[in-house]
């Protein structure tokens, strides 16, 4: 497809809101006669609340109510069901009972008339608490193995019997520490009632969902409840499904029947907002002499917590990574006491390919080959899981194309072989990889009497760049220019769009906006060609759209905006839907990628750096290049936090988490960032979709971690089997 | 956070005696950088604020018997990049710009730097046992998540570090603070300052509740000495130290004349080895005369469950800064 | 898109209140607030000054970074009521009738964000290092400068060259064009 807009890079059509302020996220916005609400967070894990002292709180100036156990709406759960999209991050509803079940929990919700009132009053509310023991604060403090799940176990050939006869295998576990998605933006709810219809401003990654959920969970009808969410502070998968905070906010302007707006504290957000969780996983592989992979068995432990049941699907992408006959993977989960784990950017395989990438390269030490080779003679040609064709891979390419830029031919395979002064150079690599994910989606375009068009579904821009790709779509194939097209999301009465979240926006909601703008172009031709039309009595057939009008074949052009005008017409509609069809069955549908990592190891002063980044990560066609590679870079980044730094630190004695904020989890910050060096092949994915395009928000956090890793023991000879790689398991002692 | 009373001081006697009658419910505020973090934690609980911030303390002067006069309210941004500082004190401008960041330093002033408080995540909720927050509570960090904690100066009662870069630099240089009380003016040798935790960690220093901190002078630069400010930490910025070490050595004929070495990241309070430093001095300026001192800096050590690698992780911080400062000796 | 549509609102319950005169982007506003409220909270809820963000409110992440009397500062951790008598710049006092700041047009061009959240914060520390001669002009210094600014969405490359080209040396600004 030649294309004038798409696939070429492209400012931000959202971009001076964001960079004069005027982006207006959920905590920027007010409503008239506004309270603030603050929770108070259980400070033990495990036990039960036995009583809550709120006399001083209540007699502090500015506040209006607390909410608690005994004091708040009776309200349902939520069914929680991803076919009827009523999912929630948390079951339990806020206050239901007095069970303490992780530290952070929600007991109480201050509500007052500025927020300094709130928080105040929060910090004055005491509670007497029956402390229980045995809190399990993690699943790296405890030998519970979890329970089975048989809904994620995959199978075939006898792995067991290949690993038993082949002559070079390796047998590890990994562990991976919980992280936190330190989202720039906490959770954050204004909810308001207007007669009986509840408005809510969220930070979401799912306006849909949270706008069935909240109906489900006030028992009201679906049109009752509007959930917007125009600008989102970024979410990473913590703001897909709703949490509590925001029920207990909802039901807190019901009963007082004013606007309440909540927004957690950092600390209040990582305690009870949703993180990575914690896994541990048993990685058996085994090859024949050259490298061919005989046996691969992926066994996954992950956490949820006591109120909610979340998995995070570690071994998903192992059975369709590399060519292997015999493959078994299964997965266990383990309750423990702290707040719920959630989605976070490419859930389960970022961790399950850090494992399984982890163990690559350590079957090729054993197997005294490069680690680049061992993934090429283990090259899987179609999905080895399903059998099918993959409608478009080009790993190889990835391969080649990182390798000769990185100057990977140039490796000693040694480990600490190679120097710089003083510091070690390490290189290490790993395959990424992500499926290709696409949803049914609505859509709604109206073009306008003033010749702008607008494009309109409900779903959300969280940073990855969804304004800019609709209008570079309406764009593209409307020929009107970007700045005379306007683009609405986040709002859930808007035509239903997809979750944020799975790399799937792209190719989701791209074919249901160009449906919606080929309906609303038929709708136009019918008035051009209707009775006092600009083309009237041709056929509607004969026209085309070419630069924002309508053409015939005599060369007559008249543009929408004239041709509306001149019918006296404010704007004609096109509503849109589409959605994955036969392809489904015939292709499999996954990207994938590489990353090529230096690290420096500066033994004399334990100092562990990423140098140097190289990538190339083959989505299709990128619709918007530079947004697009923007998602590969900072995916690098968060990806060196994960390989090095991050860590939710959970006291093993009471299950309360102990690096709580911005200073003592350690993300990377500016003078982390390495050189980075990222590449997007440029091989459209037809069979996926019309515009060719697979999601990229993702892949490029999967497999960095090992490479990284990978670079490690390049340089140190020794391999680190848990994340972080903090110095202490790295330094000579 | 709770509300308080706030006022402004005029002049430093308005200040000291405006806190007169309040002691240990009133606070001073300079930068804010420690104050309003900690009462938002409800970790500080002041009935009254005082903002000093009117005071005439933002100069930096060399006084006549060529020592540096600082005013406390001289930012630690101002402070780095003043040229008698960079000049003759590099060691300290190093030490400011590894600490915090470029919005905090800003803010932050010397005095204040000085008052700063630990960042002991224990210390820092209410719901734990901390024996400096809520004497006779406990100390939650012994048996917990002590990572980031005390080797040096600890006791059963307090392992917290003192988080401090500037101070560690200005211990290993030599200075005297001068405080200002409703009797008087008073002087104390920095290194007297910061208390060590003992059976009362909330006992942090020396300051009187009605006194005030309005100087930090600087001991005359060391003739020929080279210096090196080293922190190690987890990522590349903005982070406190795992371990740090201020180091200034001065050379002749390959033979060191004069060191001092300090430690941060890894005592309660700015940690001046004393010993290492006499140890150094007359040694050969190599790296087994370094490593010499590094063991007698950390000999007393006592490490917990997660802080052990910083013993060997100090003692390379310490290496290395003197391998740096040495180089950098302007007769070696 | 969408404008805020609820009206601000003055916040004028609660006790022990304070008149403060705050000069912001060169308005004089009059405000009467506790002395607990800090100057990002009044600047937000206030005088509904959005633009600058709170993203940890204890100084570790750099959203909130204003500039006071052209100094880049935490305003999550500066009352309010200290700031009468100087001058606070806030992100919505970049741009001017003539168009964006030019740091502003070089965050655009080089895609210098992705959510947009720190990205206030990440102009504002931005803006002042460059006026400020004590901080080195190569990348290394400018990255170690603008650590303070936590990037969660890992944009620092691109913010990074925007400096730099905001500044008038280093990188170009990259030219529109089919790119891989």
């Amino acid at each position: 497809m030649d294309t004038q807009v798409i696939g070429h890079r492209t400012p931000r059509v959202d971009g001076e809101f964001k960079l004069t302020g005027r982006a207006d996220y959920t905590v920027d916005w007010q409503a008239q006669n506004m309270l603030y609400g603050y929770p108070v967070p259980a400070s033990i894990a495990h036990g039960t609340l036995e009583k809550l002292h709120l006399d001083t709180a209540r007699a502090m100036p500015g506040v209006v109510d607390i909410f608690h156990h005994g004091h708040f709406p009776k309200l349902y759960r939520s069914p929680n069901s991803p076919t009827h999209q009523d999912q929630v991050s948390e079951v339990r509803l806020p206050f239901e009972d007095e069970r303490i079940h992780y530290d952070g929990q929600y007991i109480a919700l201050v509500v007052a008339e500025s927020f300094e009132q709130a928080r105040a009053a929060a910090h004055a509310v005491h509670a007497d608490y029956r402390r229980e023991s045995g809190a399990i604060a993690s699943l790296l403090d405890t030998d519970r193995e979890g329970r089975l799940l048989a809904s994620e176990g995959a199978s075939r050939g006898d792995p067991e019997k290949a690993f038993d006869e082949a002559p070079v295998k390796i047998d590890h576990t990994y562990h991976i520490a919980a992280e936190s998605h330190m989202q720039m933006e906490v959770h954050a709810t204004l909810a308001e009632w207007r007669d009986e219809r509840l408005i809510v401003h969220e930070s979401s990654q799912g306006v849909v969902y949270q706008h069935k959920a909240m109906a489900r969970i006030f028992g009201l009808p679906d049109e009752s409840v509007e959930v917007v969410s125009h600008y989102i502070g970024s979410g990473f998968g913590n703001k897909l499904f709703m949490w509590p905070h925001a029920v207990a906010t909802a039901g807190a302007a019901q009963m007082l029947g004013r606007p309440v707006k909540t927004i957690l504290s950092r600390q209040q957000d990582m305690e009870s907002g949703g993180n990575r969780p914690a896994s541990r996983q048993r990685l058996r592989l085994a090859a024949d002499p050259d490298g061919r992979l005989v046996s691969m068995r992926h066994d996954s432990t992950t956490e949820t917590s006591f109120v909610h049941r979340y998995v995070d699907s570690l071994g998903s992408a192992t059975p369709s990574l590399y060519a292997c006959d015999n493959v078994a993977i299964s997965q266990r989960l383990l309750e423990v006491h702290h707040g719920t784990p959630c989605p976070m950017r490419a859930p389960g395989e970022t961790s399950g390919i850090h494992a399984l990438e982890t163990a690559l390269d350590e079957l090729a030490v054993e197997l005294e080959m490069d680690p680049l080779e061992l993934r090429r003679r283990n090259y899987a040609d179609q999905d080895p899981a399903s059998e099918l064709p993959w409608s478009s891979k080009h790993l190889d390419d990835c391969y080649t194309s990182a390798a000769k830029r990185f100057g990977w031919e140039r490796r000693d395979p040694a480990p600490g072989a190679m120097r710089d002064g003083d510091e070690i150079i390490g290189w290490g690599m790993a395959t990424a990889s992500w499926p290709a994910l696409r949803m049914p989606c609505a859509a709604r375009v109206e073009l306008r009497d003033d010749g702008s068009v607008m494009a309109a579904c409900g779903t959300q821009d969280i940073g990855t760049g969804t304004y800019t790709i609709v209008a570079q779509t309406v764009a593209e194939l409307s020929g009107v220019p970007l700045k005379d097209i306007e683009v609405r999301l986040g709002e859930s009465t808007l035509p239903a769009g997809p979750l944020s979240g799975g790399s799937m926006v792209t190719a989701t909601a791209l074919p249901a906006v160009a449906a919606a703008l080929r309906n609303a172009f038929d709708a136009l031709k019918e008035v051009a060609t209707g009775e006092g039309g600009a083309f009237e009595g041709s056929d509607p057939e004969s026209l085309e759209i070419e630069g924002g009008a309508l053409k015939d074949d005599q060369g007559k052009r008249v543009s929408f905006g004239e041709m509306l005008t001149q019918q006296k017409l404010g704007s004609v509609n096109g509503e849109g839907q589409a959605a994955p069809g036969d392809e489904k069955g015939q292709y499999s549908f996954r990207s994938f990628g590489a990353h090529f990592v230096e690290v420096r190891w500066d033994p004399g002063i334990s100092r562990l750096r990423v140098a140097r980044v190289v990538s190339s990560i083959d989505i299709g066609r990128a619709i918007n290049p530079s947004a697009a590679r923007n998602q590969v870079e900072g995916s690098i980044v968060m990806g060196i936090g994960m390989a090095l730094t991050e860590k939710l630190d959970y006291d093993p004695r009471d299950a309360r988490l102990i690096n709580n904020n911005y200073a003592d989890y350690i993300v990377p910050c500016h003078a982390d960032m390495p050189e980075i060096g990222v590449e997007l092949l440029d091989n459209p994915d037809y069979a996926f979709n019309e515009f060719g395009a697979r999601g990229v928000g993702e892949i490029g956090l999967t497999g960095i971690a090992a490479a990284i890793g990978n670079a490690v023991y390049h340089a140190t000879g020794k391999r680190i089997r848990d994340l972080p790689i903090t110095l202490e398991k790295v330094m000579d002692t | 956070m709770r509300n308080f009373a706030f006022s402004s001081a005029e002049n430093v006697d308005q200040a000291v005696s405006s806190e007169r009658g309040n002691a240990g419910e009133a606070s001073y505020i300079a930068g804010g950088t420690t104050l309003i973090d900690l009462v938002k934690l409800d970790v500080m609980r002041p009935v009254q604020v005082i903002d000093l911030n009117r005071l005439p303390l933002r100069e930096v002067e060399r006084l006549d018997d060529g020592r540096l006069r600082i005013g406390a309210l001289v930012s630690n941004t101002d402070l780095a990049h003043h040229p008698l500082v960079t000049q003759h004190y590099p060691l300290l401008s190093q030490a400011l710009l590894a600490g915090a960041s470029t919005q905090l330093r800003n803010m932050a002033s010397t005095g204040g730097n000085v008052m700063q408080r630990t960042r002991c995540p224990y210390f820092r909720d209410v719901a734990a046992a901390c024996n400096k927050r809520a004497p006779g509570s406990g100390c939650d960090a012994l048996e917990g998540v002590n990572r980031m904690h005390a080797l040096l100066g600890t006791s059963e009662h307090c392992i917290a570090t003192h988080p401090s870069d500037m101070c560690v630099a200005m211990t290993a240089l030599g200075a005297t603070l001068t405080l200002e009380g409703p009797n008087g003016t008073r002087e104390i040798a920095f290194g007297d300052f910061h208390r060590l935790p003992m059976d009362r960690p909330d006992l942090e220093h020396e300051l009187e509740p009605d006194e005030l901190i309005t100087h930090v002078t600087l001991d005359t630069p060391v003739v020929g000495g080279g210096s090196h400010y080293l922190k190690l930490r987890d990522r590349a910025s903005y982070e406190f130290a795992l371990a740090s070490a201020a180091a200034m050595v001065a050379v002749e004929d390959g033979v060191i004349r004069e060191a001092r070495l300090a430690l941060g990241g890894v005592a309660t309070k700015p940690w001046r080895a004393v010993e290492a430093e006499q140890a150094l001095a007359g040694k050969p300026a190599r790296t087994e005369s370094f490593e010499k001192a590094a063991e007698i800096a950390l000999s007393d050590a006592v490490p917990r469950e997660h802080n052990a690698f910083k013993v060997p992780l100090a003692r390379q911080a310490i290496v290395r800064a003197l391998e740096k400062a040495s180089a950098a000796s302007k007769h070696h | 898109m969408n404008m805020k549509e609820y009206s601000r609102q003055g916040d004028e319950a609660g006790s022990a209140e304070t008149a403060v005169t705050l000069s912001v982007n060169g308005e004089m506003h009059q405000l009467r607030i506790s002395p607990n409220v800090v100057l990002l909270d009044a600047l937000r809820d206030r005088l509904g000054l959005t633009g600058t963000k709170k993203g940890c409110d204890h100084g570790q992440c750099g959203a909130c970074t204003v500039h006071l009397d052209g100094q880049a500062i935490n305003s999550c951790l500066k009352l309010a009521v200290m700031c009468e008598g100087h001058e606070v710049t806030t992100v919505e006092g970049l741009a001017n009738d003539a168009g964006l700041h030019p740091v502003q047009q070089a965050f655009l061009e080089h895609d210098a964000y992705q959510c947009g959240f720190c990205t206030p914060g990440q102009m504002m520390s931005a803006t002042a290092l460059l006026e400020d001669e004590r901080i080195g002009t190569d990348d290394a210094a400018v990255r170690e400068a603008m650590s303070g600014n936590i990037c969660r969405c890992g944009a620092y490359k691109n913010i990074l060259a925007a400096i730099q080209t905001a500044r008038g040396q280093g990188q170009a600004a990259p030219t529109a064009g089919k790119t891989s």
